[in-house]
């Protein structure tokens, strides 16, 4: 055939021809360059440069995505440093924890997540990016919530909620606490918060947050490129089920 | 101030030179988004995967292109968004003559002329996604294959058999059509 992609490069033919000719016809819209590097600014002002501590850094060649998990550990890494600001923020697998400010006011009644809807847990799967892992320790859930159009899934069991979403790229939960610190735990490597704190959601889209109400002790770990949150357990039973996730 | 430059001061976290990149690419990014179906919520996905580009710059390799490397988060950006709604990412963008219901009648000609461009549009829609995709970054976008490749994260085999087959595809859909 005339049309080889090898050669498209150089003389297309005119079907070619046509497909750029109706390329050019397509309206887009674009607003003004001046006012999304605006609100790109307003949307970054206060976060810490991207440059990465150097022990960390020398992203291995073409594998970005290992960075960018790498690139939230360093994160955490770099927060003890920040401790004596009046409120210090830990983030790690797509949770935001500020630790040290007033807190939130405890709110009555736990908000749902945004969109918030009941599936069957191959719904859950069909509907999200990431690997929805059920802990064998608990067995299958007696509910499956799927929220803000498959970025959360929570699996719920009696006293137990389990929240799995995409944490690699962006904050999904903050979390607001006095002190003490989270405790860090090596195995799977996570984070211990032993008293009740206020939670947020921070949608993808806006960024403004949706407060959801005061979560009990709760263990937080990445399992994979996906965030866990468990809530419902002493720290022990916590453990047992992480680690029971495959 | 190039592009390396600018890449060399927000990674210092400088937000000025932050936004010299962004307004550099906006119209691209904005442009890819809507192609590949971010639709109604195109401006989003670019503010966001700008957000995005800026987090992740230390994993940006410096002796590469910064505009693939952008526009290959817009896409992923534009692929959570699409698959999260549950939707196919459909090609929502107007012929230019569409805007204006109330323009005169056109002559005979460019009426025939505009009417292939639309039949031509719609088959490119009913193309599989991966050549769709593929013919979006290629003839619309007007990307290099190679660009086209680190976009869409494949590698540059699969873009030129993806172009092969989605021509190939298109050939058959119009010509059918076309053809008394």
């Amino acid at each position: 055939m005339s049309s080889s992609p090898d050669r498209s490069a150089d003389v297309p033919d005119e079907l070619e021809s046509e497909l750029l000719a109706l390329g050019e016809s397509l309206r887009t819209p674009v607003p003004p360059p001046a006012d999304v590097a605006r609100a790109v600014r307003a949307r970054l002002e206060g976060e810490p440069s991207p440059r990465v501590p150097s022990r960390w850094a020398r992203p291995s060649r073409r594998r970005i995505a290992a960075v960018v998990a790498v690139f939230l550990a360093v994160l955490l890494g770099a927060t003890p440093q920040g401790r004596a600001a009046v409120e210090s923020v830990l983030r790690f697998a797509g949770v935001e924890i500020h630790v040290g400010g007033p807190g939130p006011l405890p709110t009555g009644v736990p908000a749902p997540l945004p969109g918030e809807r009941r599936v069957t847990l191959d719904e859950a799967r069909r509907a999200v990016r990431f690997t929805v892992a059920v802990p064998s320790a608990l067995g299958e859930p007696a509910d499956v919530r799927v929220a803000d159009g498959g970025r959360v899934v929570t699996l719920l069991w009696p006293g137990i909620r389990l929240d799995e979403f995409d944490g690699t790229l962006s904050v999904v939960f903050r979390k607001e606490m006095g002190e003490p610190w989270p405790e860090e735990i090596s195995s799977p490597h996570g984070w211990w918060i032993s008293r009740p704190h206020g939670v947020s959601y921070v949608p993808a889209d806006s960024g403004a947050l949706q407060e959801l109400g005061v979560a009990g002790p709760t263990l937080i770990w990445q399992n994979g490129t996906t965030g866990m949150r468990l809530e419902g357990t002493d720290q022990q039973e916590a453990l047992r089920i992480a680690r029971s996730v495959r | 101030m190039d592009d390396d430059d600018a890449i060399a001061r927000s990674l210092a976290g400088d937000l000025d030179a932050y936004e010299v990149l962004v307004a550099r690419y906006s119209a691209v990014a904005h442009r890819t988004a809507a192609l590949l179906g971010a639709g109604d919520e195109t401006e989003d996905v670019v503010q966001e995967a700008f957000v995005k580009a800026f987090r992740h710059l230390a994993g940006f390799r410096r002796d590469s292109a910064f505009r693939p490397w952008l526009l290959r988060i817009v896409a992923n950006e534009t692929h959570n968004l699409t698959r999260s709604r549950g939707r196919r990412a459909d090609l929502s963008v107007r012929l230019g003559r569409e805007r204006e219901p109330y323009e005169p009648e056109e002559p005979e000609e460019a009426a025939v002329a505009a009417e292939d461009r639309s039949r031509l549009l719609e088959a490119v829609r009913r193309l599989p996604e991966r050549e769709r995709e593929t013919v979006v970054c290629r003839y619309f976008l007007q990307l290099s294959e190679a660009e086209t490749a680190s976009v869409l994260g494949v590698r540059l085999g699969t873009v030129k058999s993806r172009t092969f087959r989605g021509l190939k595809r298109l050939r058959e859909e119009v010509g059918r059509e076309l053809l008394p």
